[in-house]
């Protein structure tokens, strides 16, 4: 028996992948197997500690060999996992590289089958980040993001994360640059993916913004600038499940056909299944992802410190940009009070600093209504004084006037009368993109507050020019009705002649007759008449209009399609010159709604917006030629024959012969003389006679 | 049609108010609230909507409200017992965050004239503008009282971090009427803001403090 068994051990000895693939097949029978590999496994390991430099091959192959099995014996193994853990401890910098990435696989294969506890294996390989391996480092960044993702990925395991993350956060904390990149990667890309999306993460990653070591600080900033959004999008892409390709009814009349095996009933299950839940997946509502910028706790501290940061730091040009970048930012989302921060600005306000353009859109995002005009008027001054002169070219004024349009649109209480009425005049200047940057301020201050502009450059006054109040500062606008409200009962009651025209009363819903209630009678009685008999709006009118808007706004609940009537005539008072209310155009403008303002932050583009753009370009051209060769006969001179099968005349034939068959002919031709000719002719002749006559 | 029906809104009204004043009275006058869940709406891409409305009626009648002002403000406010601070009291606070933070916390709104309001943020620093109490304006023509009645019936919509909103509509003691008045007039605003308008609209919700929440949409 022992003879045997001894033979056995030997020949599983030299064929370990064999020996493990019966113990995993019945790891009951093949118990006394293990228990001699697990012995001989102790004695390589005592050589081992003799010289843990030098590379065992046999131990290696042994290592792997018991983590492979180690599910099957539980009990036995329990002291493995620790002893692995101990030597990568003790020797993480001395073993040899081979050895220790075995070591590491052993390690990991012992977490996926959970015999080792998360936050021990996250210790150790943080710890053994230390090494200078960029092998080993990229193997336990991997690994730790998709073990992290494995943990939540049927649901958050809520005291386990946070666990983890008090441990990364601590690490944040070391001097170890790797470490602390490490760390800081594996957080930003956990939030990525949405596992770790909550405010902690983000409250640590801000911390990370002050690190000295600048591949970090960089790192942390990019994450809040969301500078590889795409990046992001294409691994969401690449991750979402294909939907599948078949319908359940496809994939039901499919299996009727063929041979009804149990296999592939099987197959029809799973497909099933699989389709059910994709539909679920869509039906599901979206995970909201809110942009990491909004999860800060104290927007106000984190942008203080950081600008202070700024001004002391020596760091390059481009670090520098980003700095202000996320201040700016910071300032302009969470509308904070940094007002060292515009005086700051205002040193790199000049045409030929570097990435200017940029600076100015910094400005742009770092102002809102609520810092103080006099803050934002200085820098707008000094806009004004360094690009809009007729000294610089005309893209940097037009740059210029472009910045402190998208200023002015954030913080319009900066603009003064004089500064603006300056600005405008360049609407006639001879450059199309200055035109068109002052037009735009035009544009901005018609609507914000026209008051400011010139009587002229006004425009032509709008309803909703009468309706507009200027706000100061501090003040907000809180009417006591939706705006716009009072249209609802003309458009109700006009509904309602219509539909008494057609004697559509018994098709009216019951519930019809509910919402449109007693009031309309009232309202249309009256107030109509009323405006058809003045033309003219006086301020009482306005006051009627307000009343009769807050009265339908408390006491009827608005539907889609009252939303819908007021949008209309939002827009028409846009559009409509004011107090002409008889001859109302309906416009239908949809894409006239609000929609420039539906961004947060102004874009690059608002301010390079300097190209000129020519009216018309090749293709376009070319395709108005197109365009107009359509549906024509070829283009041709003179009168065509009448019957095109008839013979050509003999001139016609003449033009296509060839020029040496003709010459001598046109030669022939009697050409008639010319005057010169005629006289020495004549000459000739009269000196001829005169000889003869005198023979 | 309408989304909202108009008789089950009251029903729930009337259930709110039977709830708190004789199922289960409190010591205390519950306010009612509206909540209202989002959808369809991407807070990375949308616009953060905010929007300030003055309800018809007062929703809290016992907001403090305190007057930054200048000479003649300080005596109208002391003429009418409201607390006021002048602008040697405030550059007492000498930009200190705590007493700052202390200060906006003991009221829960300001008003400021409007000669002293642009010069507030350099002299407080950030710290009533951080507590989202940032002081609206008064101008001399204004009547301080009736100014400080409208800031208390103003409220504000902002979404925060969650795309579920709760404002302050009213309070138990009012009746059923000012109650729907209010409702109505806050939900149509709020959906006047949204870019789908109803199709933004997940659910709302009415309830008092302490009661039960009542689904109304």
């Amino acid at each position: 028996m022992s003879g045997k068994s001894a033979a056995k051990a030997a020949q599983f000895a030299s064929n370990l992948p064999h020996l493990q693939n019966l113990m995993k097949r019945d790891p009951i029978s093949y118990k006394d197997e293990f228990w001699k590999q697990w012995q001989y496994f102790h004695s390589l390991m005592q050589t081992f500690q003799l010289q843990p430099s030098k590379y065992n091959e046999k131990l290696d192959e042994m290592i792997t060999f018991l983590a492979q099995v180690s599910h099957c014996y539980k009990e036995e193994v329990s002291q493995l996992p620790e002893t692995l853990s101990n030597i990568l401890k003790n020797h993480s910098t001395t073993l040899d590289r081979t050895m220790r990435m075995t070591l590491i696989k052993a390690v990991i294969m012992l977490r996926n089958k959970d015999l080792i506890s998360a936050t021990s294996v996250l210790q150790l390989f943080f710890k053994l980040l230390r090494c200078e391996d960029k092998l080993l480092r990229k193997t336990i960044y991997q690994y730790v993001v998709s073990d992290i993702k494995n943990i939540n990925a049927k649901h958050k395991n809520a005291r386990l994360n946070s666990a983890l993350q008090t441990y990364m956060f601590s690490v944040l904390q070391e001097t170890n640059g790797v470490m602390v990149k490490t760390a800081l990667d594996i957080m930003i890309e956990l939030y990525k993916r949405n596992i770790w999306n909550d405010a902690k993460t983000v409250n640590v990653i801000t911390t990370a913004c002050f690190s000295k070591i600048t591949k970090v600080m960089v790192a942390a900033i990019k994450f809040f600038l969301g500078k590889d959004v795409e990046e992001q999008n294409e691994d969401s892409d690449s991750e979402t499940e294909e939907p599948p390709k078949k319908t359940a009814k496809t994939l039901t009349l499919g299996h009727r056909v063929a041979k009804k095996t149990k296999k592939r009933k099987k197959k029809l299950e799973r497909a099933l299944e699989a389709v059910k839940k994709h539909n679920k997946n869509k039906s599901q509502a979206e995970a909201f992802n809110f942009s990491a910028l909004h999860l800060i706790h104290d927007p106000q501290d984190f942008a203080e410190k950081l600008f202070r940061q700024l001004e002391k730091s020596t760091e390059r040009f481009e670090v520098k940009l980003m700095m202000i970048d996320l201040i700016s930012r910071l300032v302009g989302i969470h509308k904070l009070i940094l007002l060292n921060f515009y005086p700051f600005m205002k040193r790199f306000v000049q045409p030929h600093q570097r990435e200017v353009t940029r600076l100015l859109l910094y400005l742009a995002q770092g102002s809102h209504e609520v810092v103080p005009p006099d803050a934002v008027e200085e820098v707008l001054k000094a806009i004004a004084n360094n690009f809009i002169t007729e000294r610089n070219s005309s893209e940097v004024m037009a740059v210029g006037l472009n910045a402190v349009r998208e200023i002015c649109a954030r913080c319009p209480l900066a603009m003064s009368d004089d500064l603006l009425q300056d600005l405008v005049q360049y609407r006639t200047h001879r450059d199309k993109a200055v035109i068109m940057a002052a037009r735009s301020l035009i544009q901005l201050y018609r609507k914000v507050n026209p008051e400011l502009l010139h009587r002229k450059d006004r425009g032509r006054p709008t309803e909703a020019m009468k309706e507009l109040k200027v706000l100061s500062y501090g003040q907000t606008e809180a009417n006591s009705f939706v705006s716009g409200a009072e249209v609802i009962p003309d458009m109700e009651a006009k509904k309602e002649q219509a539909e008494h025209e057609q004697g559509e009363w018994e098709s009216c819903s019951e519930e019809d007759d509910d919402s449109d209630g007693e009031w309309v009678d009232v309202y249309h009685s009256s107030d109509e008449e009323a405006e058809k008999d003045k033309p003219e709006e006086t301020e009482e009118d306005q006051k009627l209009r307000e009343k009769k808007a807050e009265e339908v706004s408390t006491t009827r609940i608005m539907t889609d399609e009252d939303f819908k009537a007021i949008n209309m005539a939002q827009i028409s008072k846009d559009i409509n010159p004011a107090k002409s209310s008889a001859n109302r155009r309906k416009r239908k403008r949809q894409e006239a709604l609000g929609d420039e303002n539906s961004r947060e932050l102004p874009t690059l583009g608002d301010i390079e917006l300097v190209h000129k753009k020519k009216a018309h370009d090749r293709e376009s051209r070319l395709a108005t030629v197109a365009a107009g060769r359509e549906g024509r006969e070829k283009f041709s001179h003179g009168p065509q024959k009448m019957n095109p099968h008839a013979s050509t005349t003999n001139k016609d034939k003449a033009k296509k012969k060839v020029f040496t068959m003709v010459k001598h002919k046109i030669r022939r031709k009697k050409v008639k003389r010319s005057f010169k000719e005629k006289q020495i002719a004549l000459r000739n002749s009269l000196i001829k006679r005169n000889k003869n006559a005198r023979k | 049609m309408s989304k909202i029906n108009r008789d089950s809104l009251r029903e729930s009204i009337d259930n709110i108010l039977k709830y708190s004043t004789e199922t289960k009275k409190r010591k205390f006058t519950e306010s009612v609230e509206l909540q209202i869940a989002l959808k369809n709406y991407d807070p990375q891409k949308d616009k953060r909507f905010a929007g300030t409305i003055k309800l018809k009626h007062i929703p809290k009648p016992k907001m403090k409200v305190c007057v930054l002002g200048d000479q003649v403000h300080c005596d109208q406010a002391k003429a009418n017992d409201i607390p006021h601070m002048d602008i040697e009291a405030l550059k007492k606070l000498n930009k200190d965050k705590k007493l700052v933070k202390k200060l906006a916390k003991r009221y829960d709104a300001f008003l400021a004239s409007e000669s002293l309001i642009r010069q507030i943020p350099r002299v407080l620093g950030p710290g009533l503008n951080k507590a989202g109490k940032f002081p609206a304006p008064v101008t001399h023509n204004d009547v301080l009282s009736t100014r400080i009645e409208e800031t208390k019936a103003t409220i504000k919509f902002q979404m925060k971090k969650v795309l579920v909103l709760n404002v302050c509509v009213g309070h138990v003691n009012m009746t059923a009427e000012e109650l729907y008045q209010n409702i109505t007039l806050a939900i149509n605003f709020l959906v006047s803001l949204l870019k789908k308008n109803w199709q933004n609209v997940r659910a709302l919700y009415i309830k008092s403090t302490m009661g039960p929440s009542e689904k109304i949409f």
